[in-house]
């Protein structure tokens, strides 16, 4: 699945029936080279993203997690990564050797485990394995 | 393969490390002096108003330096700035503006920028010249090779009277002068 299919997805308690907010943005580490939680809008309270092993299922139509309790203000690493600064779609893609190889159009991830399989750029596609790290300033992948 | 690059373009690249994160920038790249290599860069913060930074980096730091941005591990390969500018100009020095004499006694021009080969390490592989009229007729800038050491003083530098047939001013096609230029001089003289 590609995040822009993702993007909007509802989010629904599977204990209540309830809508408890919906996709908005992709929280990525890229070291680990997976998603590793979701930033939803629309959420009752504060408490807006869902780490990726709360989610029950990431289906075709709608993300499952068990109760809107799920949800958590992120702290430490999880916060710096799930801030805004760190989104990867649009982000500039640099690579170890010091090219620029374009901007990331969109991802497309495995919806089962959040492993990231490539990423899509203005410049062409990139194996999710590439990935080194994102910071401020670039997203890394190795040169092949 | 190798991979040729004008110094002056490397000023003002960004360095970022293998985290994405946009460390500094290239205020000046720092010469090793008579055998020919990069001892390292100056450099300066990033964004509009960052001065200078007391953090240099030695080449041995660099991971890559590509098209757009000097790649690093991390913060910790830098080293103070006096002691990658300090090494270096033990050993020679700036060379922007020396004149280029062959040895033969012919003046080619004055330096106005450096070439360098960055695919394993910084080797200066040639000068940009502003030419004089014995090399070029129209005052085009034009690219001398060089050997693998070299004569450098404070004011000039003398390269063999051979690089004179070598002279090219296309980068593109620069990378096989140079080969050539050195192959011929390993054969012919000791002194290559």
């Amino acid at each position: 699945m590609r995040f822009s299919e993702g993007k909007g997805h509802p989010v629904v308690a599977t204990h209540s029936a309830d809508t408890v907010g919906k996709v908005q943005r992709f929280v990525v580490d890229a070291s680990q080279s997976r998603v590793v939680a979701l930033v939803l809008k629309k959420t009752a309270g504060k408490a807006e993203v869902l780490r990726w092993d709360d989610v029950i299922t990431f289906g075709p139509d709608a993300v499952t997690v068990e109760s809107a309790g799920r949800l958590v203000q992120p702290d430490g690493q999880l916060a710096r990564l799930a801030d805004k600064k760190h989104a990867v779609l649009g982000r500039r893609v640099l690579t170890d050797a010091g090219n620029e190889v374009g901007e990331v159009d969109d991802v497309e991830f495995d919806p089962v485990d959040g492993s990231i399989r490539h990423l899509l750029t203005t410049g062409g596609e990139i194996a999710g394995s590439q990935l080194l790290g994102l910071g401020s300033y670039a997203l890394m992948v190795r040169q092949t | 393969m190798t991979v040729l690059m004008r110094v002056t373009e490397v000023s003002g690249r960004p360095v970022v490390t293998l985290h994405g994160d946009d460390v500094a920038q290239v205020r000046d790249v720092v010469y090793g002096g008579g055998n020919g290599e990069v001892a390292g860069f100056t450099l300066s913060g990033r964004g509009l108003l960052a001065g200078p930074l007391k953090q240099g980096l030695p080449w041995s730091g660099v991971r890559a330096l590509g098209r757009d941005a000097v790649i690093i591990d991390d913060e910790s390969v830098f080293r103070p700035r006096d002691d990658v500018v300090a090494r270096a100009q033990a050993r020679g020095g700036d060379v922007f503006g020396s004149q280029v004499l062959t040895d033969a006694g012919l003046e080619l021009g004055e330096v106005v920028d450096v070439v360098i080969d960055v695919d394993a390490y910084a080797d200066v592989v040639g000068y940009e010249i502003d030419p004089t009229e014995a090399v070029s007729k129209d005052n085009k800038r034009v690219l001398i090779p060089l050997p693998d050491t070299l004569a450098v003083s404070g004011e000039r530098l003398i390269v063999p009277a051979s690089a004179v047939d070598f002279v090219t001013d296309d980068l593109a096609g620069f990378g096989a002068a140079v080969e050539e230029f050195r192959a011929r001089l390993s054969q012919t003289g000791p002194e290559a």
